[in-house]
């Protein structure tokens, strides 16, 4: 097999298999939707509208990318470096909140203060994720308990904020002021939630694919994912490499509660702008089975369900709730079909090459899901 | 191949009176377990092809082939594992479909792994009461303890029940294993290289054990490809080659160049010769190195030893006597509580294995899944590991992946790795090509110091020779070898100059050529005892 043919073959069945797995939990979603009463063409059509139909819906569904995007690629970065992290959510809100003091505290004009409002995001984001990833490093702390909990504590310090220090004292909602427009995303359509951060998407996703295929950091990070102890045998730290990707996906996730303040459709910030983005990144992660490129497709798909089923709830009256079921349905199909594709290859794998290898004796510990 | 594919059972019968039997009832001619044909498939390669085999009432089996020949799907198969396409397998003169191992176990057929399935915080007893049928109460305990105790009497197997495993040596979990399985009413025994780790004391006592066994009216199936074992335990041999019975034969009527000969498919020198080289300068020097553990305890201590340009260093001992611990402190790994590391008379003052590697040292890890490849990452990668930052394949932090892609290439070339290309993960190359990917990464940057931790752990003779004659090249090419093994035949095979290791000391440093095995073996388990 040719070189090029066998990683296509790799990659082509993981595409394969994620567009199996959103198949199958929309089939499954359209059951529920058909067993409600609503007919399946009525059904569909009114996803798809809500989604697709109008520039208002398409806008809507494109803006919503962004942020899955970005904390997707956020996953990938730690996942890759063998860290798991669900400090998503936290982020986001620590990233929106250093965007707040930097649109409001700083004047500058447009060029100068978005670009910097964009990089108080990002720093606000890694500085948040370094809590956990410092707690890791230097005290041996694991860091999905770590960030967890810090993500409860992100939650009680934008309340705090958005009623106390930069409240805005014309409304009794727990509002910042407005953000000047010289520190928001431009609108890329005229009044739709679509602005010009959309080309994070594929500059970001294309960046981080860069990264971690073709650099020494990113080498670096795959071999600590691959074995801490070979990487060690290698010369490099995994403390090292570890806190360099917790750190680099605390900056993505806080590029990500940038755009959700700066290119919103309100221009106060309020306190829960960080919405479910920040789980739902992972499952779009997962979708993408880590792949940085993959995951702009992916996150065009949860972003079109969470868009089309909002719209679906007004038109035909089905609850968007169902498009939590949904996206909980692809997370647990995708993890099931890595699972029976892990077992597939396992057992493909005994097959090739130069004869069967050795079977290692069976363990009693479940096999790692990859 | 030889046609053998009818009955296994083409060798004489004589085999079995040559050893005495206890139980004098005619047992022996009875067949305990039978294979007929069994074939196994997997997509494109056949694992097991037509395999035929029987095993006896009261005798030892041996099951001779390399790594990659079958045995261990065999074996799965047998123990229900897996499901073989075609065959029969007839247990007790009853033609049986395994089902899962407690099928198997049921049947009387117990596995012992090479990995022990054991939990290390629990006592013997408790281990053993561990049933997966059923889970007796801990009101039981007492008389499982009791049962054990008597069990370990009748069977020779020296184990206090209320021992902690993780308190036991390697050859006293080997025991609970066994003991396990024959708790559970095992008679037929399957032992899968059961001698990975054990001392030469403890390898005659497991077989003493086994013929036993065998002279109680029970069988055992012995897995290995390592000859020695085999004579002075096994009654017969079946030789598996490419998952086809090359032939099985009575072990009296053959020898280990004839085995060898069966078991790869041609000629084999056995005994690798161990080239002289004329010593040149120091290169490893190592003075009063000592280390402490994480409790005070010391598992280093006072270590001195020198390795010149031309010559195999040996360091003989059980494994756990502070080889590991020794070897991290001169990689750089662990930072050692006293003493001096020079090599090529600079001393290793900066503790990380960059700086050992910068300063023209290699290692060959002792463990290749966890320490010396990454087996999930491209062979490319696993190529580029020790050399990814050099400027020859990056430039501002970008990998050039054409040049290291063309030295991956070469390399693979250079020492016959076995791959489809460079960008298969390295889990799809079997041991012995990992190993020589190893090789290949640690050698070919033309090191030192090479440190040769266990280098041939798992591998298959064609493997270990040519593991073997690598290490002799760079010794003939001036380089300087440390030999860290379990294996006393290999620090005789290869050794110019070695010491013996028992907790965490140089017993004695000895000539490689004059030392005396039973006087090393000695040295080795007498100071076990010790320890």
């Amino acid at each position: 097999m040719s070189r090029a043919r066998a990683r296509l073959a790799g990659g082509g069945t993981d595409f394969v298999l994620s567009v199996c797995v959103a198949m199958a939990a929309l089939l499954v979603a359209m059951i529920f939707v058909v067993a409600a009463g609503v007919s399946f063409s009525r059904g569909a059509s009114a996803f798809v509208d809500g989604a697709f139909g109008s520039q208002l819906n398409l806008a809507g569904t494109l803006a919503k990318m962004v942020p899955l995007t970005l904390v997707a690629l956020g996953w990938i970065v730690v996942f890759k470096a063998g860290r798991f992290h669900v400090g998503f959510p936290g982020q986001i809100l620590i990233g929106g909140l250093l965007v707040s003091v930097v649109a409001l505290k700083i004047h500058l004009p447009a060029g100068i203060h978005l670009p910097l409002t964009i990089l108080a995001g990002a720093v606000g984001g890694a500085l948040f994720a370094g809590i956990a990833a410092w707690l890791w490093a230097k005290r041996g702390v694991n860091e999905i308990l770590s960030t967890l909990l810090l993500n409860l504590v992100a939650v009680q310090i934008l309340a705090w904020w958005v009623r106390g220090p930069f409240h805005d004292k014309t409304t009794p909602l727990p509002l910042t002021a407005p953000l000047p427009n010289t520190s928001r995303w431009p609108e890329l359509l005229v009044n739709t939630d679509l602005h010009w951060d959309i080309v994070l998407v594929p500059v970001v996703a294309g960046a981080i694919s860069f990264l971690l295929a073709r650099t020494l950091f990113g080498f670096r990070t795959r071999l600590v994912g691959a074995g801490e102890q070979v990487a060690r045998h290698a010369g490099i730290s995994p403390e090292g490499v570890g806190t360099r990707a917790i750190l680099l996906s605390g900056a993505l996730a806080g590029l990500a509660g940038a755009s959700l303040v700066i290119a919103g459709s309100t221009a106060p910030m309020g306190e829960d702008f960080g919405s479910n983005y920040g789980f739902t990144g992972i499952a779009v992660a997962l979708l993408a089975r880590n792949s940085p490129i993959a995951s702009i497709p992916a996150a065009l798909l949860f972003a079109a369900l969470e868009q089309g089923g909002g719209v679906m709830e007004g038109t035909v009256g089905i609850s968007s709730s169902l498009v939590d079921f949904i996206q909980g349905l692809m997370i647990v199909l995708v993890l099931a079909a890595t699972t029976i594709l892990y077992l597939l290859r396992r057992r493909h794998r005994a097959s090739r090459g130069a004869g069967p290898r050795k079977q290692p004796a069976p363990k009693p510990e479940l096999e790692p899901v990859r | 191949m030889f046609g053998d594919s009818g009955e296994g059972v083409n060798v004489e019968d004589s085999s079995v009176a040559q050893q005495p039997s206890t139980s004098g009832t005619g047992v022996e001619s009875q067949s305990a377990l039978r294979l007929v044909g069994i074939t196994k498939r997997f997509p494109g390669v056949l694992a097991n092809d037509r395999v035929s085999l029987d095993v006896r009432k009261g005798e030892v089996l041996g099951l001779l082939g390399e790594n990659g020949a079958g045995k261990s799907t065999l074996m799965n198969v047998v123990y229900g594992l897996q499901r073989p396409d075609e065959g029969q397998i007839v247990v007790n003169g009853k033609e049986v479909e395994i089902r899962s191992p407690q099928h198997a176990l049921e049947l009387g057929l117990g596995m012992v792994h090479q990995h022990f399935m054991l939990i290390p915080d629990m006592t013997v007893a408790e281990n053993v009461a561990l049933a997966p049928s059923a889970l007796p109460g801990l009101s039981r305990l007492k008389e499982v303890e009791r049962e054990v105790d008597e069990l370990s009497r009748r069977f020779g197997l020296q184990v206090d029940p209320c021992a902690t495993i993780q308190d036991l040596t390697v050859g006293a979990r080997q025991r609970v294993e066994i003991l396990k399985l024959l708790y559970r009413g095992a008679d037929l025994l399957i032992l899968d290289e059961p001698t990975a780790a054990l001392t030469p004391a403890e390898w005659h006592e497991l077989s003493r054990f086994l013929r036993g066994m065998a002279d109680q009216g029970r069988s055992v199936i012995f897995i290995t490809h390592k000859l020695d074992e085999l004579f002075g335990l096994v009654d017969r041999c079946t030789v598996l080659r490419d998952g086809r019975v090359v032939d099985t034969v009575n072990i009296g009527d053959t020898d280990k160049p004839a085995l060898a000969r069966m078991m790869v498919g041609r000629e084999v020198t056995l005994r690798v010769e161990r080239p002289i080289v004329p010593a040149g300068k120091t290169v490893l020097e190592v003075k009063n190195l000592s280390l402490e553990d994480e409790e005070g305890r010391l598992v280093l201590d006072d270590i001195n030893f020198e390795v010149h340009e031309g010559e195999v260093f040996g360091v003989a001992g059980v494994a756990g006597n502070g080889q590991s611990e020794l070897v991290d402190c001169l990689i750089g790994l662990r930072n050692p509580t006293n003493g001096g590391i020079h090599l090529d008379g600079e001393l290793l003052t900066a503790q990380d294995p960059a700086t050992f590697t910068a300063a023209g040292g290699a290692l060959v890890p002792e463990d290749r899944h966890r320490e010396a490849v990454a087996l999930e990452l491209s062979v490319l990668d696993n190529m580029l590991m020790k050399e990814y930052q050099s400027s020859r394949y990056s430039t501002r932090g970008v990998i050039n992946f054409d040049a290291a892609r063309e030295h991956a290439d070469k390399l693979v070339r250079d020492y016959d790795v076995k791959t489809p290309n460079t960008d298969v993960p390295v889990r799809m190359l079997s041991g012995g090509n990992q190993q020589k990917l190893v090789l290949a990464r640690e050698l070919s940057r033309d090191p030192r110091l090479v440190i040769a931790f266990q280098p041939t752990r798992g591998l298959d003779v064609g493997a270990i020779e040519f593991v073997y004659g690598e290490l002799n090249d760079k010794k003939k090419a001036g380089g300087a070898v440390l030999l860290i093994s379990f294996e006393l035949d290999e620090i005789f095979t290869m050794a110019d100059r070695f010491a013996v290791m028992v907790g965490g000391r140089f017993r004695e440093i000895l000539e490689g050529g004059k030392a005396d095995p039973e006087r090393v073996g000695l040295l080795m388990g007498g100071a076990e005892v010790a320890a």
